[in-house]
């Protein structure tokens, strides 16, 4: 599959941006300067990129609590995310979600579930309205392999290989469901193996390689658009954070961490392939970088000095005003 | 004005939406072929793409709605007893309710659930026959509608598929097969607001749905003795409080009838309702009935002393006027 320089070189400006993002906050937290908890996504970088990277500005994304990164990816200011993770009304949401509901509807993405798994089915239904309305929307539904093991998953997949929906369920194997291990939540080997049980095609990718993750989504777009129905894909990575701000991760083998954050970072990955290939020198490599570190640094700025809502919006929205027709 | 049952007076709302706007579809676990019936013969004139017959999936169901309804669609999604809902809870309460608030607005999610709740010698025992709409009065974000006979479940339907909001239309099994005046032209209800089913002095009696029918009956058996003003809250979010607080005013008794369990039900939040108002204008302490907080058993000798039932609804008008 062809990918241009120039595309390549923004999915690693992309990283490097949830990275940076990520790092940044989680320090935050650490310090204590924030209230609440995050979830970052170290280790999901190339996931969110690449799978991003292979839509198009109509398709839609249903994103979960780990979800800055597939809105950084997709195009959303890290001023924003930031201020909404302080709780400002300069925030995505305005101050009413913090971290794990971010909303974007400008570029596609509604409300992010903060319950695991909870958005496969809302997606699942984003599909069944493109069926229906026969658009060529494509829905993609991203979630981990803790959500794997929940009934929406079930009931949802089923459905929308039933009725052949245009949907990518995403699944971003980061191998933690919060601080239990893969192997003690389910046996299966391959999670993309429980496409069979909806005789819809699984596919597993390294979900630490950008660029195999957007072919594959890449092709189960083509895919969709040839009427062929709904796919999983599994992406498989590592979760090199804790679960949420504050957890050091303490659970886990300290060999297999190391492992994973010495061989399968995803961005030192990307970083020296587009070394190798020539694709991105040292100089560009560390502009980038220092762009990206201040346009963090500003985002920082920009929550600490936005202005809290005001308390007597609280109950403003709640509801729907206008009523249709 | 022709008299239709309250299953064809259903399916006509839903008709006439269909017509009216093509984004507005059903959803269902055998919504073509079996169940109540409100649906039935739809398909053949919407097609299977608007009516549209789901795995028992309740979770895929409601949610699916959710998610249509983020796309501009205004799904109408049956669960078949409401005791099922329970599958999908998740995405009423987590999703559905939440959706318009975290996104200032910005995301509607226009959908409608419509379930049959009750019994009454349904015979469907403790997983078919629950009450189960207080509940949804803790979750803001939702509306709650409850119509009591044919013409309010047409309008009232009417209203709720046009309405920007998730909204949990209730029926009551026994109500199926009653029978109304219906007119022929178009007409709505709004949502939010009260009917004053029958007016009357000495004492309001709210009740809903099933309980409609039960309390006129006794306004009626009871009109020599004590005039009975019955009001229907029609929907229970947005609640037409006002409605009731100037009956209570006007009459100084108050009783509140309804099928769910009396333990944090709807009951006693009426009766919060009135009594911040109208304390003062109280003859007698504010009373209530619900079913006890038992589950519903399927013998008709215990689910009889569970749910509410004419008889102790009358013993416990003239108890309040025993002074």
């Amino acid at each position: 599959m062809k990918v241009s320089r120039e595309q390549k070189i923004n999915m690693y400006r992309s990283m490097i941006k949830i990275r940076k993002f990520e790092d940044k906050l989680e320090q935050i937290y650490r310090d204590g300067k924030l209230n609440g908890h995050s979830h970052t996504c170290h280790g999901g970088e190339a996931v969110a990129v690449g799978a991003i990277e292979a839509l198009s500005e109509k398709d839609i994304i249903f994103s979960n609590h780990r979800g800055h990164g597939h809105y950084l990816a997709r195009g959303t200011s890290p001023k924003n995310i930031m201020a909404e993770c302080y709780g400002k009304v300069t925030g995505t949401n305005q101050g009413r979600s913090g971290s794990m509901y971010l909303v974007d509807t400008k570029r596609g993405m509604p409300v992010a579930s903060g319950i695991v798994g909870g958005n496969i089915c809302l997606a699942t239904g984003s599909a069944l309205a493109s069926k229906i309305k026969k658009d060529d929307i494509v829905t993609l539904s991203i979630f981990g392999d803790g959500a794997t093991n929940i009934g929406f998953f079930h009931e949802a997949l089923n459905m929308a290989s039933v009725w052949n929906l245009p949907i990518i369920f995403l699944c971003e194997n980061n191998q933690y469901a919060e601080a239990t291990h893969r192997e003690q939540h389910q046996k299966v080997e391959r999670i993309s193996d429980r496409a069979i049980a909806y005789s819809m095609p699984g596919k597993t990718v390294d979900g630490t390689d950008v660029l195999k993750v957007y072919e594959a989504v890449k092709e189960a777009v083509e895919c969709i658009h040839r009427g062929e129905g709904p796919i999983l894909i599994e992406c498989v990575a590592y979760r090199l954070s804790g679960h949420s701000s504050g957890d050091l991760g303490a659970y886990r083998p300290k060999r297999e961490e190391e492992k994973w954050r010495k061989m399968y970072d995803p961005v030192k990955k990307y970083k020296i392939k587009l070394f190798k290939e020539n694709i991105l020198s040292f100089e560009e490599a560390k502009k980038i970088e220092q762009e990206i570190q201040k346009e963090i640094e500003e985002a920082i700025k920009f929550a600490v000095k936005s202005e809290e809502p005001l308390a007597k919006t609280v109950g403003k929205f709640v509801y729907q005003e206008e009523v249709n027709g | 004005m022709a008299k239709i049952m309250y299953i064809e007076a259903l399916k006509s709302a839903l008709r006439e939406e269909m017509r009216k706007d093509e984004n507005v579809f059903i959803m269902g676990e055998d919504v073509t072929r079996y169940g109540f019936g409100i649906n039935r013969g739809l398909v053949d004139e919407f097609g299977p793409d608007r009516v549209r017959n789901t795995p028992i999936s309740e979770a895929a169901i409601i949610g699916s709605a959710v998610g249509a309804a983020l796309r501009g669609m205004r799904p109408v999604a049956e669960i078949m007893f409401v005791d099922f809902i329970m599958i999908g809870l998740d995405q009423i309460v987590n999703q559905a309710a939440k959706m318009s608030y975290l996104s200032n607005g910005e995301l509607s999610v226009p959908m409608v659930i419509r379930t049959p709740e009750g019994t009454e010698w349904f015979g469907g025992g403790a997983q078919h026959s629950q009450t189960l709409h207080s509940m949804f009065m803790n979750i803001p974000g939702l509306k709650l509608v409850i119509p009591s006979d044919p013409y309010d479940a047409k309008g009232l339907l009417k209203s709720s598929i046009r309405d920007n909001n998730p909204v949990i239309f209730f029926e009551h099994k026994q109500l199926y097969t009653q029978k109304g005046e219906v007119p022929e032209e178009e007409y709505a209800i709004p949502l939010g607001k009260a009917a004053v089913k029958k007016e009357g002095k000495d004492l309001t009696l709210v009740a809903t749905s099933w309980m409609v029918k039960h309390s006129l009956e006794i306004a009626e058996d009871l009109k020599n003795k004590i005039s009975v003003e019955v009001i229907d809250p029609r929907t229970l979010v947005p609640l037409d409080k006002d409605t009731i607080i100037n009956s209570v005013k006007k009459t100084g008794r108050l009783l509140v009838v309804d099928e769910s369990h009396v333990s944090g039900g709807l009951q006693g939040e009426i009766i919060t309702v009135a009594m911040q108002e109208a304390f003062w204008n109280m003859e007698f302490p504010p009373r209530r009935i619900g079913s006890l907080n038992t589950p519903i058993p399927f013998s008709g000798a215990l689910e009889k002393k569970v749910i509410p039932t004419k008889e102790k609804i009358k013993e416990e008008i003239l108890t309040m006027f025993s002074d």
